[in-house]
């Protein structure tokens, strides 16, 4: 190899190296701030339903905070390269979905679109080749909200709420009737998409059970 | 923030069916578009394999009236290089469906195929100009009649097909060794593919894939060394110059090669003398 190409490589990778570590360092930040949203979310599973607002509440912040990393992110990435950074983040960014979406659940029992979760997040339109919620992550994020749901189901009940697990159902076989819409291929959206299935099994005996009993407060759903 | 989580969200089965929808569009889309590419890229790679193999059935072919090595060479190039042209217009008929911030998004899909012409196109390069196809060379192949890439070349593709190349290098120099001028061809790749071991050594820690192949060019390199060890051993033994040297093998090769039936029954001869049994 001639020292003018040997050059131009090292200096390329050079850059690429530098650039990355760059990245890295804000999807910690992103990965810190999901976490503690998580960690936060997971007292739902033993917070009464009426003291559940407060608790919300005490995640929000930690959520609109978000858009600090991702006007970070977005700025570090070069343009057209989204495509090519953007497994170092999916993570954490579909994390942020699932926090985002169960949030909204529990505040009004509805899915909360890409469109919200991209602009809770500060994502902004002009970042489109270097930063954006796709359809495939924002999927992820939600397969997650019911995963988390169908363990809701159970506590809930044992909380003494009989009446969430059927709002969980009715939620989530709406979900899946989304789901049931795409064609999807042999990936891992797939496989997690297969796993809603025994998520909707596990939520279905929940429910069951609370009205075999008479549990349920009124049986207003068909 | 002046957004309200509140506002907007799906509280409906119709509303929901509906958006994922449109996510079924948006999935099916890309899905169609990676097929195509993968289809455009085994394409690629069969074209470029078809030149990997014309430029080694030029630079091996027996010719009536010998010429020096580096007419055929860069016959071979020329040829080689026109062929190519052929897998360039499949790259620039992507053009399109990798525009933009789509082409990272594909860029896996396209890798394979742009590997084996990188291949095909510095092999054709090293027996034109006996030197390696730099980065900006390639993309330039790459490029429209303005000079505009069809798509950015990264540099692991350019790296993993380089190091392809020297597995071509070694089945050229081994079956040269058998030709007139083949061995100082031989020993011109041993040093050329050292030296390309070298340069991609310090690279591998960037690179996984780089890694693998480095182990192969390895062996590459070792089955090269070998082959013009035991030539240099044998030629060690005869003090004439290495065309001489051409001169008494093709003269002998060629008698034989000529009256094969006479001297096949004469090379049996010796075997009846020893006891005239069946040769169990």
């Amino acid at each position: 190899m001639d020292s003018e190409n040997l050059e131009n490589i090292n200096q390329m990778l050079e850059q690429d190296a530098e650039l990355r570590e760059k990245i890295k360092d804000q999807v910690t930040e992103f990965d810190k701030k999901t976490r503690v949203m998580t960690g936060l979310l997971n007292k739902i599973h033993s917070t009464p339903t009426n003291q559940l607002p407060a608790l919300l509440d005490s995640v929000q912040p930690v959520l609109y905070s978000c858009s600090d990393v991702t006007a970070e992110i977005a700025d570090l990435v070069p343009a057209n390269q989204f495509w090519r950074w953007k497994d170092t983040w999916c993570n954490s960014l579909r994390n942020a979905v699932f926090v985002a979406t169960l949030i909204e659940f529990l505040r009004s029992e509805s899915l909360m679109t890409i469109q919200q979760v991209s602009d809770i997040l500060g994502i902004q339109p002009s970042w489109k080749d270097r930063f954006v919620l796709t359809a495939e992550d924002y999927l992820h994020g939600v397969i997650s909200l019911v995963n988390e749901l169908s363990r809701l189901a159970v506590n809930a009940v044992t909380m003494g709420d009989f009446e969430q697990p059927i709002k969980i159902s009715n939620f989530v076989k709406d979900i899946f009737a989304g789901f049931s819409m795409l064609n999807l291929k042999n990936d891992t959206l797939r496989r997690r998409y297969d796993s809603l299935k025994y998520d909707m099994k596990k939520i279905e005996e929940v429910v069951y059970d609370v009205s075999l009993r008479k549990l349920a407060p009124s049986t207003r759903d068909a | 923030m002046a957004e309200q989580p509140q506002t907007g969200s799906l509280k409906s089965r119709t509303a929901i069916v509906v958006v994922f929808e449109t996510f079924r569009n948006e999935l099916d889309e890309h899905n169609d578009r990676r097929e195509r590419l993968i289809k455009n890229s085994r394409d690629v790679t069969n074209l470029s394999k078809k030149v990997i193999f014309l430029l080694h059935r030029i630079m091996t072919e027996d010719e009536p009236t010998p010429k020096p090595n580096n007419d055929r060479a860069s016959r071979a190039a020329a040829k080689g290089r026109e062929k190519l042209k052929e897998v360039q217009n499949l790259f620039a008929s992507i053009r399109g469906e990798v525009e933009g911030d789509r082409f990272w998004r594909y860029q896996r899909n396209v890798s394979p195929g742009l590997q084996e012409y990188i291949e095909a196109l510095s092999f054709a390069h090293y027996l034109d100009t006996g030197a390696l196809i730099s980065f900006n060379q390639v993309q330039q192949s790459l490029s429209d009649e303005h000079g505009v890439p069809y798509f950015p070349l990264t540099l692991e593709d350019y790296l993993l097909g380089l190091s392809d190349l020297t597995g071509e290098l070694m089945r050229y120099a081994i079956s040269a060794i058998s030709q007139r001028g083949g061995r100082t061809i031989a020993r011109e790749v041993c040093t050329f593919v050292r030296s390309c071991r070298a340069d991609f050594e310090t690279l591998t820690p960037y690179y996984k894939e780089l890694r693998k192949k480095q182990a192969v060019t390895s062996q590459s390199l070792q089955k090269i060394e070998d082959a013009t060890y035991a030539i240099a051993v044998r030629t060690s033994e005869y003090d004439l110059p290495p065309e001489m040297l051409d001169d008494v093998v093709a003269m002998v090769s060629g008698s034989y090669g000529r009256g094969s039936g006479e001297d096949q029954s004469q090379r049996k001869r010796p075997r009846p003398d020893d006891d005239g049994g069946d040769d169990d």
